[in-house]
């Protein structure tokens, strides 16, 4: 079903050799999430919104050797990237395409901080390689929200105070978001079971179950 | 009992200021900023626990691909120690900076650092790094040495202990066990360095970015204003993040040495080995008790681990003094030096494990005296602090032990082991006392009243996930009268306004005085311009007569209606802001009464033998920590307290492997933390006084106590529906097995 890249192709190769992100410049989609970060997230905090980086300065100069040409969509913008088959999801999401906000927790998919969607369907992306999802939706907690209108469950967290810390706060919310179309039982032991994979250390489970069962319409 | 005019917005359930920043992965945690250029840092670590480097072979490494330098002892300049006491903010982890020398003193110890172009080339070449070692064997368990001689390192006593134990009537001596404990934040530890000329800029996880600034500036030996720590959000520490690890030195240090911005990320498993742990105690407990169950001696004597490197004491024995009533106490503590890592402090330190011990032998009192565990305490209530013979500030745990018994039912507590079923479950009911003391050190803080109308609030602290944004803006909001959503607060960077590190359950207490004086300066400054500006209609009047509410400057004896906007005042004198500072000074201790918080802990457990499946079933805890800030936030922090503290019953363990001093459960799947499919309805309760000692708020901080208590009381528990008293935590099924099976 997908359209792989033929690694053997000579432009691939002169591809790997040039500075990375050869096809697509880094500064207009670090622009774009620029744009889309500020409409999100009107900062009450002065540190929220760092400027991006330069990005003619941050492409590796040196290149990396044995990089392939992906190509990702994430919340529903393509992205060409010249990464190693061994980049993972989260570290191309993070790294790559300077999308912090979906989180690393354990590098082993046992926490469930890095949970995005694709396909709709929620995955741990530290165990999946970027190159296994070219042409795959990818959402992550940057793309949940309707521009500046939360999602349901992004909106159920802050009322009900689903977390502390918030560092497993975005892999939750897509748990949380995708379990929405999963078909589990109503009560608030299915959500409990069914929101497990996704450790919280700061202990917030007893508020992330209301907040999912708000969203799931279970709870005022 | 303090009645300060505040208004609505303290004690109200506030939704957290940050919050929209957090469910939209906005906010920015340590590795998470943006940083052109930045180059990948992995470590290489020790694969023995005890000996010393022989040889480091590094060029397989560096002829990898994307491999810019390999950093270890023999290649590089040592850092520096710090001053310890001798300076303010000098706290290391560890006090040997990462390379000192080739010794090693614990499994995962760094012993180099391969910086590469990307995160997957270092991570490469650091498993290429060969690393041969003179090897001794691993001493990693208090079994594996003797006790130790000499004078132990703390000694309470008052009364005749010794005596008292031996002619009481009624006597237990049980020794008890605590495991070692792995903090385990979500976000792992991770700096990114940056050096501008002579100026690093460190991007941080950290609880305290004024100690961390301070302890990098020794470290690296650079002045203190060439260093600043950046902060903005902590994925949580739980103490681990209190004080510096090497790992933020090695960052600065390859930054440094390539003069490239360098990130380095703990992996998981070595947040088993390098970034601290609660220690192994191992407590002794004896209490002596009247026929009537009144404690005549209690003697504690706890032991705990420490590294070789650093001396940590598991400050157990600090309830042991004031927690009950008795003449004669006998605390003491001793440590022992093994092949681990430098321990740190972990939520609620001492007191966590401490408790369990002596709510555990209280417990065993109970049975033995066949009196009601409740009723015990309630003997044994402590009116005064008798460690100190002052009276505490604001003491109301009689009536939270009373408020839960209420809630919970306990009248209806059946004594006999396994008299109480629910189908086929077997329950076990359970009361823990909790307590941590209440402190508060030096803040600063600038409020900036602003031309647009809003309001600015810095201070170099940091919110670790506890609500400190949120309680800024509280208190900007309830002196200034301009709504929450109006206030920008900005923590988290040691160049603002020096603030408190977020340890010990201070940090609220701490800043609150401090945001209060600073927002009144700035209040004072808008009056006094009130009266100044050509246009304002208070021109000409005493700044005295006018007052600032509800974001109105207007005469104090009218309403804020007839008052105009604060902004107009600063538009009218053509300035862009007007700005406040206020400082708070270390507390109560003047007052010559004890400040110390308290509550209990109602613990029901659900044993099926059938199945041999134990869990927690109910939960109900009850506080009494002073004036509430938010609710909602308070709320969160206490039942996420009871989510760790029902870890640490039945869950949480760091095993090393006795061969080679490797935790070898170093990773989330096998050093089990409770998920939300361990945790049953918790329910809390605030009893809400107010303690003048700590100010005009009356806030006493919250952050350790809520897990505090929690393990002997799933202890207790376990025992009345068991019959199995365990003594060592974890409660596993295999220890109830024993004889559990009914």
């Amino acid at each position: 079903m997908k359209k792989q890249p033929d690694p053997s192709k000579k432009e691939d190769t002169e591809q790997a050799e040039k500075p990375v992100f050869g096809r697509f410049s880094r500064r207009s989609f670090l622009s774009q999430l620029g744009a889309a970060g500020v409409a999100a997230t009107t900062a009450p905090l002065a540190h929220a919104a760092t400027p991006a980086v330069d990005p003619a300065q941050s492409e590796n100069p040196a290149g990396v050797p044995g990089a392939v040409p992906v190509t990702l969509r994430v919340n529903g913008k393509e992205h060409q990237l010249m990464l190693e088959p061994r980049v993972t999801l989260l570290d191309a999401l993070r790294e790559n395409l300077a999308m912090p906000g979906t989180k690393k927790g354990c590098d082993h998919g046992q926490c469930g901080a890095c949970t995005v969607h694709i396909n709709g369907r929620r995955v741990n992306s530290c165990l999946s390689f970027a190159v296994m999802h070219q042409l795959d939706e990818i959402t992550t907690i940057e793309g949940l929200a309707n521009g500046g209108e939360l999602h349901p469950v992004q909106q159920a967290f802050l009322q009900h105070d689903g977390f502390q810390c918030g560092y497993c706060t975005p892999g939750q919310i897509m748990s949380g978001a995708a379990l929405l179309k999963e078909p589990i039982g109503p009560t608030d032991d299915d959500v409990r079971i069914a929101m497990s994979g996704n450790i919280c250390r700061c202990g917030a489970y007893t508020n992330i179950v209301a907040a999912v069962q708000q969203a799931r319409g279970r709870r005022a | 009992m303090s009645t300060s005019s505040t208004s609505s917005v303290i004690g109200a359930s506030v939704t957290r200021v940050d919050g929209r920043l957090k469910v939209t992965g906005a906010a920015r945690y340590a590795v998470d900023h943006p940083i052109e250029n930045v180059a990948y840092g992995y470590g290489v670590s020790s694969t023995i626990a005890n000996g010393k480097i022989t040889q480091i072979d590094t060029s397989a490494a560096e002829r990898m691909p994307g491999v810019l330098a390999i950093l270890h002892h023999g290649n590089t300049d040592p850092l520096f120690r710090t001053a310890g006491p001798l300076q303010p903010n000098s706290r290391p982890s560890e006090s040997r900076p990462p390379f000192e020398d080739d010794v090693v003193y614990y499994y995962g110890q760094f012993v180099a650092l391969v910086v590469a172009n990307t995160f997957e080339q270092a991570q490469d070449a650091a498993f290429h790094v060969k690393v041969t070692y003179d090897e001794k064997k691993p001493l990693v368990h208090l079994d594996d040495v003797p006790a130790p001689a000499g004078p132990p390192v703390k000694n309470y006593t008052r009364g005749k202990a010794d005596e008292a134990f031996e002619s009481a009537p009624v006597k237990i001596d049980e020794t008890y066990i605590t495991p070692v404990e792995t903090h385990n934040p979500m976000e792992m530890h991770g700096t990114i360095a940056v050096w501008n000329g002579d100026k690093v800029t460190l991007y941080e996880t950290s609880q305290g970015v004024m100690n961390h600034q301070g302890v990098m500036s020794e470290m690296l030996g650079v002045p203190l204003d060439r260093v600043q720590v950046i902060s903005p959000f902590c994925g949580s520490g739980f103490g681990g993040k209190l004080f510096p690890w090497p790992h933020s030195l090695l960052a600065a240090m390859a930054a440094r040495r390539l003069d490239r911005p360098v990130k380095v990320s703990v992996p998981r498993a070595l947040m088993f080995t390098t970034v601290g742990h609660r220690p192994l105690t191992r407590q002794r407990v004896r209490l002596g008790a009247t026929p009537d169950g009144k404690l005549t001696a209690i003697i504690h004597d706890v032991l705990n681990h420490t590294s070789h490197t650093d001396d940590i004491m598991e400050n157990c024995t600090e309830p042991t003094p004031l927690l009950y009533s008795c003449p004669n106490v006998a605390a003491a503590q001793r440590l022992v030096k093994l092949n681990v890592g430098t321990p740190t402090p972990m939520r609620g330190p001492g007191a966590c494990p401490g408790l369990f011990a002596l709510e555990s032998a209280l417990d065993e009192l109970a049975v033995k005296m066949k009196i009601d565990p409740l009723d015990l305490r309630l003997r044994n209530y402590a009116e005064i602090d008798e460690s100190e013979g002052h009276p505490f500030s604001s003491k109301h745990l009689r009536e939270a032990y009373q408020a839960g018994a209420e809630r919970f039912g306990w009248s209806k507590r059946t004594p006999g082991i396994g008299s109480m079923r629910k189908g086929d479950e077997i329950l076990g009911w359970g009361v823990g006392t909790a307590t941590w003391s209440a402190g508060r050190g030096a803040a600063e803080v600038r409020v900036r009243l602003m031309a647009d109308g809003t309001a600015r609030a810095s201070s170099a602290t940091q919110d670790i996930g506890t609500g400190t944004y949120t309680v800024f803006a509280q208190v900007v909001s309830d002196k200034t009268g301009i709504p929450v959503e109006r206030i920008e607060v900005v923590l988290g960077d040691s160049s603002l306004p020096p603030g408190p590190t977020s340890g010990g359950s201070t940090a609220t207490a701490s800043v609150l005085p401090a945001i209060s004086a600073a927002s009144t300066a700035a209040i004072e400054a808008l009056l006094k311009a009130s009266v100044r500006a050509d246009q304002s209609p208070f021109k000409g009047a005493d700044p005295a007569t006018l007052a600032m509410t509800a974001g109105r400057v207007h005469v104090k004896e009218k309403s804020p209606e007839t008052g105009i906007p604060f902004e107009q005042i600063l538009k009218m004198s053509r300035l862009a802001a007007l700005e406040g500072n206020g400082k708070s000074v270390p507390s109560h201790e003047a007052h010559k009464v004890t400040a110390q918080s308290f509550g209990a802990h109602f613990v029901e457990v659900a044993w099926d033998p059938g199945i041999a499946r134990l869990r927690v079933s109910r939960v109900l805890s009850v506080f009494d920590v002073g004036r509430v800030i938010n609710q909602k936030t308070a709320r969160n922090q206490i039942l996420g307290a009871v989510v760790m503290g029902i870890g640490m019953g039945m869950f949480e363990e760091t095993i090393y492997d006795p061969r080679n001093g490797k935790p070898i459960n170093n990773n989330f799947a096998d050093y089990i933390v409770s998920t939300n499919a361990d945790i049953p309805e918790l329910d809390c309760i605030f009893l809400d006084y107010p303690d003048s000692a700590m100010g005009e708020y009356g806030a006493r901080g919250i952050g350790e106590i809520g897990l505090t208590g929690v393990a002997p009381a799933m202890a207790m528990a376990t025992y009345h529906a068991t019959g199995v008293r365990v003594r060592e935590l974890p409660i596993r099924i295999e220890k109830l097995m024993q004889r559990g099976m009914a």
